[in-house]
């Protein structure tokens, strides 16, 4: 029942795809289109959480050769990770369904954004690396339409860099498969890991070598330096939603393959106080800085909330390399939260861009006299990206915090939070202007020739979704944290 | 019960919402609405304050997992005292501010983060723990930012640029120093704190976060280093906002402060000295700015920023005495709560000149205040009071600070030298605010404007009714402490006791050591004013006549214009620039770079392969093609040469075998016979001998071939099966 279940949740979104392009009649009909795709989404929504309430259940279904099995399996993280990106590649849809309106190719768009969550959805419930690799690579191939969807020169070589930056990624990644997959069972994924390090077949540095490779190969999706330059360069191009799930969705998708390669494939003991784990939080923690740093030089709102991300989502790397179960509850609420946060946030910029075509934030003044709930809603993302309660940024970041106080990893574990507060100031420095200069135009600002041009409310819609729940989850997240200790205690 | 703490922050930020759909439809209804809620919850305060002076059981509210940690409320004595002048202020600036904002844009806006910003002060006050304290510090951080922005001149959004980046940096660091202490102590509420910290053995980890959660804390009250949004941010406020900045704002970092001093360095004489001469230096640099300052809401401000200083010398001196705290705890509740009113009148009026002059400089405003006898005597309530004069109340809590000093003194401690300079500091600060306050009174009241007297002097009908009440509620209070400081303020100094873990302690409040004490800073007064600001500070106008006010502090001295923000705007533009360059050259220069390498390696090994390899592999895949191709055969031939060697054939027999020649003779006869006789026309003409001999040499000649043949094939079946076998048997 629950494999079916599974398979269900996984295939449901690519018959969606399938039937978009067969059903007669649907490219001529917006709102048939947009009705039919919202559907699929949302069942998938409901498949993804029946599939969340049953059980743990794995299903091999190919043997590629008797070593090597492809399995879909449904642990706690899958499960979580896959309601994740169901719910939040929901949300922007119906943000879509007005913006697409002047975008066109609304069938090729929907075809593929129903495709890529299928991808995702089988990404989440892979059961060996090797079947999270092919996913991987399947959902890489797929995004990239959503990416050079404008089909301008500009964005088909955002996309080629996207596309070319996945895929060396990928391969990276693939190169540590082989090695995981001799050494440890076909690279089955096992709460805490099954390498074991006196029977490998070569020796421990050369490991150690080959899984910073891998790592930094999965982290190219996440955007890690020094493979993050795909980011501000697809996110600025893509459409508004698409950014929008490329930035809070499609990076976490490279942070589940770093989770499963060290938690479910590694273990942590063999990484845990070596120069691998110094590395990695080095260069974690690099980007945070260097991603905050470079988003505050920024003036195209799009390309700075695209190092923004970088930035944050390294916020979730360094609290996974932190190898400790506080980091590691606060990395999965910083999903979650900086997911919301970003969709919300890169959403907000497309509504300017659709309803003003600004898009430098030096061009925002006044902005929030014009369109006071998206700036609104703007700012208490901002709010929550820099962490301040009680939003749900905040809530990650003392549980990121705290568990890196208490890793025990020496230099890292004071430098660590100081990292995040200074990148947390930085935030402030970025983004706040936008509602400062929005809201307090200046007193000599002419309130006469003032046009208010809120956009669509099925566009605010989407984003007030966003909002509310970082608030609210901020403020009563008690559940979240509950859920996410009982994952990162089942590892460590 | 309990359930009105919440509610108490719940209910402000509520009805800011309300307040601001109401507004978006009438302007009126909507003050209207603004000050019933907040006189609303003054109700509410003033109860939670009657309750705690009845000695009622004190309230509590915990909500389990808000914020992850959980939210602490309590109303002890203090905290309700705390909340209910906040909600006074709140009230009073409430109602002073329809008048004050009659001419303003964005009231809605003002009056939405009003009441919002009222809701987390509250919270602050009411926490009993630091994270819960934390996070209504932030709220309130944050929405008191738009009071300070609210005017949008050049020079209020400069102003609340820095207010932000205080703000936003001191809640930070605060933060790392919540981290830090959490990690060490385990927890965060004010009891726990206090007990983990005593059961420490090395206290020496604690500074660091110590002074982490100071610099936050003291950012917000003003404390010297960190003090500079505060003679900024206060000018360019609305005046109600001024006054609430001023007056409540400021003390939330002190509540913060006093949580950790009183929990965490309880009894530490280094954090307590640490105090105590930051608190010295706020004091006497706030005093000294603001005796040099020639507009009127600059002077409060840095007043403000002085007076704060004489709280925090309190709770250094706390720390000092530790058990025998009582005088020091007393002074610093009761100026604290007597800065708030002070500072609530002294705002408010000078909101009253600023609303018909719109101007502040004090050469502009000289005199506006003459013929406005309430005006005057609630200013001169204010100003007495903040002067420590007898008989005003803040002559009581600065006596009471005084003799915590001079009681740490005659202990003789480890420190007493320090703290005797401080004593000194102290009376002299005290002589410098009457100063400046006499400056302040004189140019407003006093004095005449050279040219627009008479205008000034026909404005009667300057404040409505419940601006009057605003202001001349304070005023009273003022004088009314001062006159009854036994019955009064001993009330509510005892009340504070609890939180501020002393104990209640009689005072003769009009001693003749206070009165003393008093009377020097009346004498300090006496030397600076009339020498130091009528002389040297002013100077004699050319263009109207008399003289006017000028600024004698050097231009150039800022602290924030000269050391702060060029120092983070430069680490900001390095670190930018070096990480551009890092991503530039990531971008630009090493992707290009390594593609370029790469399609070189490629194009190189493409032409190698075409140019050498390709027909080196050829010509060497043909060879060992060929070799392979014929290796059988020419095993067989080498076979066939050697082992196999066909010997030389005998050498042919010409008769051949005796039975084939005697066959041949038979035959040979039969057919002479038959020749002879049937066959004689066509005689048969061979020789049978030779040609039966040719046969037979055919036929031996096959057989041995034959059999040479099965013999090879028989050998190599042989080795096969031998390989096989060695196989199988290994």
């Amino acid at each position: 029942m629950t494999i079916l279940m599974m398979i269900l949740t996984i295939l449901f979104p690519a018959a969606g795809a399938l039937a978009l392009k067969l059903v007669p009649g649907l490219n001529e009909n917006r709102k048939r289109l947009f009705l039919f795709t919202a559907a699929f989404l949302l069942i998938d929504c409901a498949l993804a959480l029946i599939t969340a309430l049953c059980g743990d259940a794995e299903w091999t279904f190919l043997h590629l050769t008797d070593s090597l099995p492809l399995m879909l399996k449904s642990d706690m993280l899958s499960r979580f990770f896959s309601v994740f990106f169901t719910i939040m590649w929901t949300v922007p849809a119906l943000y879509a369904y007005k913006y697409m309106e002047h975008e066109g190719h609304e069938q090729r768009y929907d075809m593929f954004y129903l495709l890529t969550l299928a991808a995702l959805n089988a990404l989440a419930y892979s059961g060996t690396a090797v079947t999270m690799y092919l996913n991987f690579e399947m959902m890489t191939l797929l995004s990239v339409a959503l990416v050079l969807h404008e089909m301008t020169k500009e964005a088909i070589a955002a996309g080629l860099k996207y596309l070319i930056y996945s895929i060396a990624g990928a391969t990276m990644g693939l190169l540590g498969i082989f090695y995981l997959a001799t050494n440890t069972n076909g690279a089955v994924f096992v709460p805490g890991g099954s390498l074991n390090p006196s029977g490998m077949t070569i020796s421990v540095t050369a490991m150690m070598v080959i899984l910073l490779v891998t790592l930094v190969g999965f982290g190219t999706k996440a955007g890690m330096f020094p493979m993050h330059a795909w980011l501000p360069t697809a996110h600025p191009i893509a459409p508004a939603p698409a950014s929008a799930v490329l930035s809070g969705v499609i990076t976490k998708a490279g942070v589940l393959c770093i989770l499963r390669i060290i938690f479910y494939v590694v273990g942590v003991d063999f990484i845990r106080g070596t120069w691998l784990q110094q590395a990695l939080l080095t260069l974690s923690l690099l980007t945070v800085f260097m991603g905050s740093m470079m988003a505050y030089r920024t003036d195209l709102l799009k390309k700075r909330l695209a190092y923004s991300t970088v930035s944050q989502v390294s916020y979730v790397l360094m609290g996974i390399f932190m190898l400790q179960p506080t980091a590691l509850t606060g990395s999965l609420l910083h999903i979650i939260f900086h997911s919301a946060i970003k969709t919300t946030l890169f959403l907000a910029a497309g509504s300017i861009i659709h309803q003003t075509g600004k898009t430098k934030v030096s061009e925002l003044e006044g902005i929030g006299k014009q369109m006071p709930v998206t700036i609104w809603c703007f700012t208490i993302a901002s709010l929550g990206l820099i962490g301040i309660p009680p939003t749900g940024g905040f809530i990650s970041k003392w549980n990121l915090a705290q568990g890196a106080l208490a890793s025990g990893t020496g230099v890292f574990s004071w430098l660590g939070p100081v990292v995040l507060l200074i990148s947390a100031l930085l935030t402030a420095g970025y983004l706040l202007p936008v509602t400062i200069h929005g809201f307090f135009p200046g007193k000599d600002f002419d309130y006469e020739g003032l046009k208010t041009c809120e956009c669509h409310r099925f566009m605010l819609i989407s984003m007030i979704i966003c909002v509310v729940f970082v608030v609210l989850g901020g403020m009563f997240p008690g559940a979240f944290i509950a859920f996410f200790g009982r994952i990162a205690s089942s590892l460590m | 019960m309990q359930l009105i703490l919440p509610s108490l922050i719940v209910f402000p930020m509520l009805s800011a919402v309300v307040s601001y759909v109401i507004g978006r439809h009438s302007k009126k209804a909507r003050n209207i609405f603004t000050c019933s809620a907040s006189l609303l919850v003054f109700g509410g305060t003033l109860w939670l304050l009657l309750m705690a002076l009845r000695g009622e059981q004190t309230l509590e509210f915990h909500l389990e997992g808000f914020c992850g940690m959980g939210m602490n409320l309590k109303a002890d004595g203090f905290r309700s005292l705390y909340v209910c002048v906040a909600a006074l202020m709140w009230a009073g600036t409430g109602l002073f501010s329809p008048q004050y904002f009659a001419h303003y844009r964005n009231r809605n806006r003002y009056h939405f983060f009003c009441l919002f910003t009222l809701g987390a002060t509250l919270g602050v006050f009411l926490s009993d723990d630091l994270y819960t304290t934390f996070v209504f510090f932030e709220i309130m951080s944050f929405t008191s930012y738009t009071w300070v922005a609210h005017e949008e001149t050049p020079g209020a959004m400069r102003a609340a640029e820095t207010y932000l980046a205080v703000a936003v940096i001191g809640g930070m660091v605060t933060l790392m120093g919540l981290f830090l202490t959490y990690q060490a102590l385990g927890t965060l509420s004010f009891d726990g704190m206090l007990k983990a910290a005593k059961a420490l053995e090395n206290r020496n980890g604690l500074y660091l976060p110590g002074a982490l959660i100071l610099f936050g804390f003291g950012a917000k009250g003003g404390m010297f280093p960190v003090h500079i949004w505060l003679p900024k941010a206060h000018p360019v406020a609305p005046a109600p906002a001024s006054a609430l900045l001023s007056g409540i704002l400021t003390k939330t970092g002190i509540f913060g402060i006093l949580a950790i001093s009183l929990s965490i360095f309880r009894e530490d004489a280094v954090w307590g000295l640490v105090i105590l001469l930051l608190g010295c230096i706020t004091m006497f640099l706030g005093a000294l700015l603001g005796l040099f300052s020639i507009d009127l809401k600059r002077t409060l401000a840095c007043s403000s920023m002085s007076q704060i200083g004489f709280i925090l010398v309190g709770i250094g001196c706390q720390c000092l005495l530790g058990e025998e705290s009582s005088l020091a705890a007393q002074g610093t509740v009761l100026h604290m709560v007597n800065h708030s009113l002070f500072k609530l009148v002294l705002f408010m009026c000078a909101g009253t000149v600023y609303m018909h002059l719109h101007k502040l400089d004090l050469n502009d405003i000289r005199g506006w205040g003459r013929r406005k006898p309430f005006l005057m005597i609630c200013f001169l309530m204010a100003g007495l009071g903040i002067s420590g004069i007898p008989l005003w109340s803040g002559f009581v809590s600065k006596s009471l600070l005084h003799e915590g000093i001079l009681e740490y003194v005659h202990e003789g401690a480890a420190y007493a030298g320090i703290a005797k300079a401080v004593e000194i500091i102290f009376v002299l600060t005290g002589g410098l605010t009457l100063s400046y306050m006499t400056k302040l009174f004189v140019a407003v009241f006093v004095e005449k404007h050279p040219t627009r007297q008479k205008e000034f002097d026909e404005n009667r009908h300057y404040l409505s009714l419940p601006g009057r009440i605003a202001i001349a509620i304070p005023a009273i209070l003022v004088f009314l402490f001062g006159l009854t400081p036994s019955f009064s303020m001993r009330a509510l100094s005892d009340l504070a006791m609890p939180f501020l873990r002393s104990h209640s302690h009689a005072v003769n409040y009009f001693s003749s050591e206070n009165l003393i004490g008093a009377l020097k800073s009346v004498l300090v007064a006496a030397v600076v004013y009339p020498f130091i600001v009528r002389r040297w500070m002013m100077k004699a106008d050319v263009k109207m006549g008399g003289e006017r006010y000028i600024n004698r502090w050097l231009k150039h001295f800022d602290l924030e214009d000269s050391v702060y923000r060029p120092l983070i705007l430069g680490l900001l533009r390095i670190f930018g620039c070096f990480f551009s360059l890092c991503d530039q050259l990531l971008e630009k220069a090493l992707m290009p770079f390594l593609m370029t390498l790469g399609s070189l390696i490629a194009e190189g090994a493409d032409r190698l392969m075409d140019g050498l390899i390709v027909p080196c592999l050829e010509g060497l895949g043909t060879f060992f093609g060929r070799i392979l191709d014929t290796v059988t055969d020419l095993s067989v031939i080498g076979l066939k040469k050697s082992v196999m060697r066909t010997r030389k054939p005998a050498p042919r027999p010409t008769v051949g075998s005796l039975l084939a020649f005697r066959i041949g003779l038979v035959l040979d006869r039969i057919i002479l016979f038959l020749n002879h006789t049937i066959l004689r026309f066509h005689p048969i003409r061979t020789k049978f001998v030779p040609v039966i001999a040719a046969a037979e040499q055919n036929v031996l000649e096959t057989s041995r071939y034959y059999s040479r043949t099965i013999s090879f094939s028989l050998l190599m079946f042989a080795i096969g099966l031998l390989i096989f076998l060695i196989f199988i048997l290994r």
